[in-house]
């Protein structure tokens, strides 16, 4: 590791790696984590690229590398990919739709060693959960996925994430998980970046709602004690202090997208005047410890006040400057997220204004669409 | 007039056996009929069952706990001897109790509860299957028509017990979560009691069977008896295993349950105890993460830190090895007292098996 990093002896090692195999998907979230641009087919790198920066992941001290996309299924080389991760003693997720070719490739998968499944459920509901992912049939394709999960005996991971469309079914999606047979839920509330900003206006759900998903989720962890873990990310905009952005920026996490592009969060591109570097040009250890955008915000050393006094600055480490950039115009500032910086109550009221009008329409995520961040449009507070 | 269940072994209805050979004869009777055999008991007791099937067994098997007592009341009513009927009416004490809340029939109330059913709900058996009752009925007139030596034959099922019950025990514990050992008390008794009751009724049997005749007829009672047991599982796997033809109106899976038994539970989780077998489910891995010079225990979407002794406690973890072993192990890998080792494994272990990354 020192080899690596000779300036900066105290520099972490990374834990995990999110793989954005391919931007390409069945479904079609109006809250997507991918970028609004998505990355072509013809653009995505191959296999053996992606073993090569897999094995280079492994060197760095990478543990877990999610699988993710897109669907990461839709790519013919899952399987050997997978494998790889098995062969470097990477512990593989696989973040998964369960639509289109997942469940073919699940016993293939599983053969060569696959660890985790994390499986997405927009809605319990069939045909509310196929209007949130604009697919329809989807959900009878997701419940034979699960099924074959845990028949095979891997760990099933249920992914909700939660808005206005679907926080009516926060018990459903406890029940759900129950049935499938999934060991952990993640409760996830929408965060509002890339497609889901665009969208934050049908998606936001209002305080009470959110309030009460909470109690919900916190009676369901005491009565399923020891059969479903289940994860609660709440609401950024209705939380005290901000969540430490991806364990804090290029502390962790690491994420490649499919065109090779490596970024210290999914989101980080629509911070304007980053230099991301490519695993095309350089190995995976010199971008961890020297790529522009990971030294940008690494530390402490590039906080305002109030963080920069903050007792809690190694503890969410100002929060998440993608979010900070949106509503604040600044992407060193407090996240306005955080009750302490000075724009909370106004993050706060526009939150409560949004959900209590009644929902515009789904902007459905889709290759080559027009839709223009709203990022560049809409004044910052 | 042709025997009615035929005896095991032709030759044996032919000479009077020595009461020894009669033993034998009568071991041999459970040794090749005896329900512990039956592919339903093997399913039960290698955690092979589902809960809804493991409930039906207990809803079934009630009825058979609830007519003991009359059965035996219907022996006792033959005997003529005062010093025969004070060791019999012991029988009807362990099963009905001394009080409300006591006995065997309580206790088997307590287990069809701990599965998840509501006690007014067992206790009507109207979610039992026509076999069950046709063959427990077929038990009780059986030792009222049957002759006192027949009645007392039919009981030496009893010899067989205590090893299907210590299967069973053992076997139930370690593979469903939802089985405690409360909710097995009804076992716990019946292992001092059966052998008790067993060898009272052999002697009896050794010593009354005087002629072939008699002899063949008190191993045609006990074999009657093995298939009283047999039938019923029979219907229980024929009803809810394969081909799963339930009859119209007996129990079906969610029916006659408290409301919150409706919630099904996982296999392989709940509160670990000593002798349970831990292990690490497919998707948790222990690791030597090499970067940073320490072992990791990698689980889905998270990754935990180790220190060295958990370590050495998870490195004994091999879906083999009890609490009970890993911590005998240790206490002599680090010259340490097992009990307290004992105690901070199973609370270490109960922390990992309460965040899913640990079975049994």
């Amino acid at each position: 590791m020192n080899a690596l990093t000779p300036n900066a002896p105290a520099l972490p090692a990374p834990v995990g790696l999110l793989a954005e195999l391919t931007h390409r998907c069945p479904l079609r979230c109006p809250y997507c984590s991918n970028p609004l641009e998505l990355d072509r087919r013809s653009g995505e790198l191959d296999t053996a690229t992606w073993q090569r920066v897999l094995t280079e992941a492994a060197g760095l001290g990478v543990l877990h590398v999610h699988l993710s996309g897109g669907e990461p299924t839709a790519r013919n080389d899952i399987v050997e990919i997978t494998e790889s991760c098995a062969k470097l003693g990477l512990y593989s997720n696989l973040i998964t739709s369960g639509v289109g070719g997942a469940l073919q490739k699940l016993d293939a998968l599983y053969d060569v060693g696959l660890d985790h499944v994390q499986l997405s459920v927009q809605g319990v509901d069939a045909a509310n959960a196929e209007k949130i992912g604009g697919l329809k049939n989807a959900q009878p394709q997701k419940f034979a996925f699960a099924e074959r999960v845990t028949q095979l005996g891997l760990p099933l991971t249920l992914n909700s994430v939660i808005h206005r469309g679907n926080i009516h079914e926060v018990e459903g999606f406890i029940d759900l998980a129950v049935k499938l047979g999934a060991k952990r839920l993640e409760v996830a509330h929408t965060q509002y970046y890339g497609w889901a900003y665009v969208n934050r206006a049908a998606l936001m759900p209002n305080k009470a709602d959110v309030d009460r998903s909470i109690r919900i989720v916190e009676a369901a962890r005491e009565r399923l004690k020891g059969q479903l873990v289940i994860d609660l990310v709440v609401p950024d905009y209705y939380a005290k202090y901000p969540k430490a952005c991806a364990g804090g920026w290029g502390r962790k996490l690491m994420n490649v997208t499919p065109a090779g592009k490596v970024l210290p969060c999914h989101a980080a591109e629509t911070i304007p005047g980053l230099e991301f570097w490519y695993v095309a040009d350089h190995s995976l250890g010199d971008i961890w410890a020297n790529s522009p955008a990971f030294t940008a915000y690494r530390g402490t050393d590039w906080m305002k006040e109030p963080c920069r006094s903050c007792d809690r600055r190694e503890k969410d480490w100002g929060g998440c400057r993608c979010q900070a950039l949106a509503l604040a115009g600044d992407a060193a500032a407090t996240d306005p997220a955080c009750s302490l910086s000075p724009l909370h109550a106004k993050v706060r009221a526009l939150a409560t204004e949004e959900a209590a009008e009644s929902p515009p329409d789904y902007t459905y995520r889709t290759i080559g669409s027009n839709v223009r961040s709203p990022l560049k449009e809409e004044a910052p507070l | 007039m042709t025997a009615p269940f035929p005896t095991p072994v032709a030759d044996e209805a032919q000479r009077l056996l020595t009461p020894e050979e009669l033993e034998a004869a009568l071991r041999d009777i459970g040794a090749r009929r005896y329900h512990n055999l039956h592919p339903f008991h093997r399913l039960l007791h290698d955690g092979k069952l589902n809960k809804d099937q493991v409930r039906a067994w207990a809803l079934n098997r009630y009825y058979y706990q609830a007519m003991i007592p009359v059965k035996d009341a219907a022996v006792l009513a033959r005997m003529e001897d005062a010093s025969l009927r004070r060791i019999w009416r012991q029988r009807i004490v362990d099963h009905d109790g001394d009080h409300p809340g006591d006995g065997g029939i309580e206790r088997w109330l307590k287990l069809a509860e701990g599965v998840g059913f509501r006690r007014d709900y067992v206790e009507s058996t109207q979610g039992i299957l026509s076999a069950t009752r046709f063959s427990v009925d077929a038990y009780v007139h059986f030792v009222r028509e049957r002759s006192l030596l027949e009645a007392i034959a039919s009981s030496l099922t009893e010899m067989f017990s205590p090893t299907i019950i210590s299967e069973r025990v053992a076997g139930m514990l370690k593979n469903y979560d939802f089985i405690t050992k409360d909710t097995l008390a009804y076992f716990d008794k019946r292992l001092t009691q059966a052998p008790r009751d067993a060898e009272f009724a052999i002697e009896y049997v050794k010593q009354h069977a005087t002629t072939p005749e008699l002899q063949r007829k008190a191993m045609a009672a006990l074999t009657f008896k093995c298939n009283v047991l047999w039938t019923q599982l029979d219907a229980l796997y024929f009803s809810y295993v394969a081909p799963g033809l339930t009859p119209p109106d007996a129990w079906t899976p969610g029916t006659g349950l408290v409301p919150e038994a409706a919630v099904a539970q996982a296999p392989g989780t709940g509160t670990l105890v000593a002798t349970d077998v831990p292990r690490l489910p497919r998707g948790v891995r222990l690791r030597r993460d090499e970067v940073r010079g320490q072992h990791v225990l990698l689980a889905p979407e998270r990754t935990f830190d180790l220190d060295d002794n958990a370590v050495a406690v998870l490195s004994l973890v091999d879906g083999s090895r009890s609490v009970h072993d890993i911590a005998g192990a240790l206490a002599e890998q680090f010259a340490a007292d097992r009990t307290v080792i004992e105690a901070d494994v199973l609370v270490m272990l109960n922390d990992l098996a309460a965040k899913r990354v640990l079975e049994r």
